[in-house]
């Protein structure tokens, strides 16, 4: 997933971010991987109050499709609202842990092929009607059956027909034809983890209610002005005792990351999701009345190689690229060492997470020079989306690998310019690569896998770990077959990896929450913040 | 200043009736002349996006989506057509005043930008009362004297003014305003029913950063006008021999000459004074048709495109047309078509 920001508006912003210098605070700088600043010892949690939250319009702030699990493509990305109406079956916490939320438990069977869901008992939607195992299946059918980037089952094996069934009111399950150890980790950010109520539905309509869905949520909507607003207030008869703590949360959609942070400075809003221009993050984190939290990175970014046309059908010319390639003079140069670096497509904050592959080729200069100069010379096109950090990367690369000798021109797309230059005869790309749970999202498979129409690598060895991951149940044999995936990768040389980026997430100082103001894995760009839980001691906001 | 020649009554003008009065067969002939300019906008707008890489389908669905399920969406969607059928189906629809759904969430075109049209509208409008506000009398001042502090203040902040994009001076009167001074709201709208006060609160900074630019561009156009009246014509000469003072000859008679100059100018302008609202809106969160019509873009929703851009030309189309009967209302030879 991937955010669209006008790269010009964050480079010519340079002046006001020091003109926002001016105005710092105590605090500390940029330290790496964490830079939160504050809420490491919060108040204790209180209920009531009220909370504006900021939502960048070139992602989580665009859901110009609604609000319907099934209908909106955009749900991975709006995850804060869709999770604030429908609430989620399962839910992501601290230490990388899935627990059930309005599903009270679950069950994987033995061969891995039935997953079993047990409903919480008692829930009801907010129109008062049932949330029973009937409803969760019509959820369910919508949901797979939907053109969505937040339909899970693209990574998925094939499902049994019929995919979905019910036993009693209170349990569901869903039947697989080969095992998937990722199943209860695969809900999170995804369109089966909301479930909308079918009594409002067949009311309302498919048109209005994606305007104006009813879930079992913590909170029900107010009111919708789609891609520009959304206000939301408590659930009082949500399932969970005392929660939600806030009586009423508004999303409002802005217009990138600098807009953003002079509108938490001046009081107007309460948070912000998903900050991603590195001297914003370093300069929030120095606002004494500012809670920075740098999330846990998941997806490294990644150079992909198209293997099957020149150059890069030549090893040689791999090689080449991983010599050239000074990832560490990069992170410390443009990103102040803010993201960590990895040599395989796992990150500090997803699972199997191992920095380091042995045997891989890092930065040498005079071996890039002697493969280039073997070569006659080369000439690559290097693309990427259009987004700040990847392009100051790009700029970066081509840099460091003109002086090995290679000559790179760079194209920058938006997310259509950059499916469509997958169809063509590209030659290298930018971009990020693995999850979470490398099995499931845009995992590990998006950019390897001889299936994906966004991978330059045919591999039919490397095809057989990727599955052998997704459907061994054992967790520390998947990390040696991920292991031995990344050793792999990096001995044919198909990808040189990068560093692990995340965005930061900004809160004013009195509004606190899981994934807010902890750190939680960034599973869709940005981390999976829990509603229920976010409260408000004080804080400038309205 | 030469008047419109297409104003001056014709023989059958002394027949009683509106409907022969040069002004209605002006408008007349401007709202035909506007309908291949319409089409134009119209068709040039739909062959542009559809020559943008992606579409809506695609768009929507993210890079995740098989080539199956952007086939299965672009049917729903009726994207699948041919580009020409889809444009007479649309062109069809607008000649009864429907102007399609958008691709986004199936609402009306006309929903989309009525809920929109007032923010901007209001925008656009004060932008352009801030600087008309700022640009007579500071023009006036700066004229009365040139070289004297006045003018030479007016040149240097209007240098300054015209080389700043309006977006990054958007971004330092919030740090400014909004967040040192905390006199004026960052972002968001408020409706005019919620309280004319904070309503103008909050667009006040967007005007002045789509105004600001203006004020400098107009008021060296207008200053540079007085002083040609007041150096060089002979009804400045003659009134001066009147022995009018210089501030009147100044306000009443070279100003008043001058402000056909700065009349036609802000009438061309207008587009780019409403095209300055896209990326204002973004910046400052208001819900107006700028805002939609990024959106629109980014989506590949060409009907909601074409909607807007269609209302934006015709509002242009007509802002041109008012200019020119205020030649009619200013001059009294236009007026009387002794040219």
């Amino acid at each position: 997933m991937h955010r669209f920001k006008p790269v010009t508006f964050g480079v010519l912003s340079a002046l006001v971010i020091a003109l926002s210098a001016c105005g710092g605070g105590g605090g500390n700088a940029a330290d790496g991987s964490s830079s939160n600043n504050g809420a490491d010892n919060p108040p204790a949690a209180k209920s009531g109050g009220e909370i504006t939250v900021l939502e960048d319009s070139g992602f989580a702030g665009a859901w110009p499709a609604g609000l319907d699990p099934a209908t909106n493509t955009n749900g991975a990305a709006n995850q804060p609202m869709m999770d604030t109406i429908y609430g989620q079956l399962f839910k992501l916490v601290e230490g990388g842990k899935i627990e059930g939320e309005l599903a009270e438990g679950s069950t994987l069977s033995s061969d891995g092929k039935t997953f079993t869901i047990k409903l919480r008992p008692g829930v009801k939607f907010t129109d008062g009607s049932p949330f029973d195992a009937e409803t969760v299946k019509w959820n369910f059918d919508r949901s797979l059956a939907s053109p969505c980037t937040c339909n899970p089952k693209s990574s998925w094996p094939k499902l049994e027909n019929p995919a979905v069934t019910t036993s009693g009111t209170d349990t569901v399950e869903i039947h697989f034809t080969a095992p998937f150890a990722a199943i209860s980790r695969s809900f999170i950010s995804a369109n089966l983890n909301w479930i909308a109520s079918k009594t409002s539905f067949d009311k309302m309509g498919e048109k209005a209610f994606k305007q104006k869905p009813v879930g079992a949520g913590p909170f029900t909507v107010v009111s919708n002005s789609p891609s520009n607003q959304l206000v939301v207030q408590k659930n009082p008869g949500y399932f969970r005792q005392g929660h939600p703590y806030l009586d009423k949360v508004t999303f409002k959609s802005i217009g990138g990351d600098q807009a953003a942070y002079q509108a938490l400075q001046a009081g107007q809003a309460d948070a912000y999701e998903g900050m991603s221009t590195p001297a914003l993050v370093d300069q929030a984190s120095k606002q004494s009345n500012l809670t920075t939290t740098q999330m846990l990175s998941t997806s490294p970014y990644v150079i992909q190689l198209n293997t099957s046309k020149p150059p890069f059908n030549d090893q040689k010319a791999r090689d080449a690229v991983y010599y050239a390639t000074d990832t560490e003079a990069i992170r410390k140069g443009l990103f102040n060492n803010r993201y960590p670096t990895s040599q395989t497509f796992t990150g500090p904050g997803g699972l199997f997470y191992k920095p380091t592959v042995p045997g891989y080729k890092t930065f040498d200069l005079a071996k890039a020079k002697q493969l280039v100069s073997e070569m006659g010379g080369m000439q690559v096109t290097l693309g990427t989306i259009n987004v700040l950090v990847a392009k100051q990367t790009t700029e970066a690369l081509q840099s460091q690998w003109a002086k090995a000798g290679i000559k790179t021109k760079i194209e920058s797309y938006d997310l259509a310019g950059l499916i469509k230059a997958f169809g063509g005869p590209w030659q290298s790309m930018l971009q990020t690569a693995g999850a979470w749970d490398p099995a499931i999202g845009v995992g590990v498979g998006f950019r390897f896998n001889s299936h994906s129409p966004f991978t330059g690598v045919k591999d039919p060895a490397l095809d057989k770990l990727l599955a052998e991951g997704s459907g061994t149940l054992d967790e520390a044999k998947r990390q040696t077959i991920y292991d031995e995936a990344g050793k792999l990768i990096s001995d044919k040389s198909y990808a040189p990896f990068m560093f692990a980026f995340a965005p930061a997430n900004l809160a004013v100082k009195g509004v606190y929450g899981p994934g807010l103001t902890t750190k939680l894995p960034a599973v869709a760009v940005n981390p999976p913040v829990s509603w229920p839980d976010v409260y408000k001691t004080s804080g400038t906001g309205q | 200043m030469t008047a419109s020649p297409t104003l001056a009554p014709s023989r059958r003008d002394s027949t009683p009736g509106v409907l022969y009065s040069p002004a209605v067969r002006l408008i007349g002939r401007r709202l035909l002349a506007a309908i291949p300019v319409l089409w134009g906008v119209t068709l040039l707008t739909f062959i542009v996006v559809q020559a943008l890489p992606g579409s809506a389908a695609q768009q929507l669905l993210g890079p995740n989506a098989t080539p199956e399920q952007v086939q299965q969406l672009e049917a729903q969607l009726g994207t699948d057509r041919s580009m020409i059928v889809r444009y007479l189906d649309w062109l069809g629809g607008v000649l009864t005043g429907d102007l399609g759904s958008s691709l986004s969430d199936g609402r009306a075109v006309t929903e989309v930008i009525g809920s929109a049209l007032g923010v901007t509208a209001e925008l656009v409008l004060l932008a352009l009362v801030v600087s008309l506000a700022l640009t007579v009398p500071i023009a006036l001042l700066a004229a009365r004297r040139p070289g004297g502090v006045v003018d030479r203040i007016s040149m240097a902040v209007s240098m300054v003014g015209l080389s700043i994009a309006n977006y990054v001076l958007a971004l330092v009167l919030v740090w400014v305003f909004a967040v040192q001074l905390a006199v004026l709201p960052a972002i968001g709208f408020v409706p005019i029913g919620d309280g004319i006060l904070d309503n103008l609160r909050s667009l006040v900074l967007p005007a002045i950063a789509i105004g600001f630019p203006l004020f400098c561009f107009y008021t060296r156009l207008l200053r540079a006008d007085i002083l040609e009246q007041m150096q060089g014509q002979d009804y400045v000469t003659t009134a001066r021999a009147k022995g009018i003072g210089p501030w009147r000859v100044l306000t009443r008679h070279a100003f008043r000459n001058s402000l056909f100059g700065l009349l036609t100018i802000v009438g061309l302008n207008l587009g780019t004074l409403i095209g300055a609202t896209v990326i204002i809106e973004q910046i400052f969160a208001l819900p107006g048709v700028g805002r939609e019509l990024l959106q629109a873009i980014s989506n590949r929703n060409i009907p909601v495109i074409e909607g807007i851009v269609l209302v934006f030309a015709v509002v242009v189309v007509v802002a041109n047309l008012v200019t020119d009967l205020l030649y009619a209302v200013l001059d009294p030879r236009v007026r009387h078509g002794n040219t």
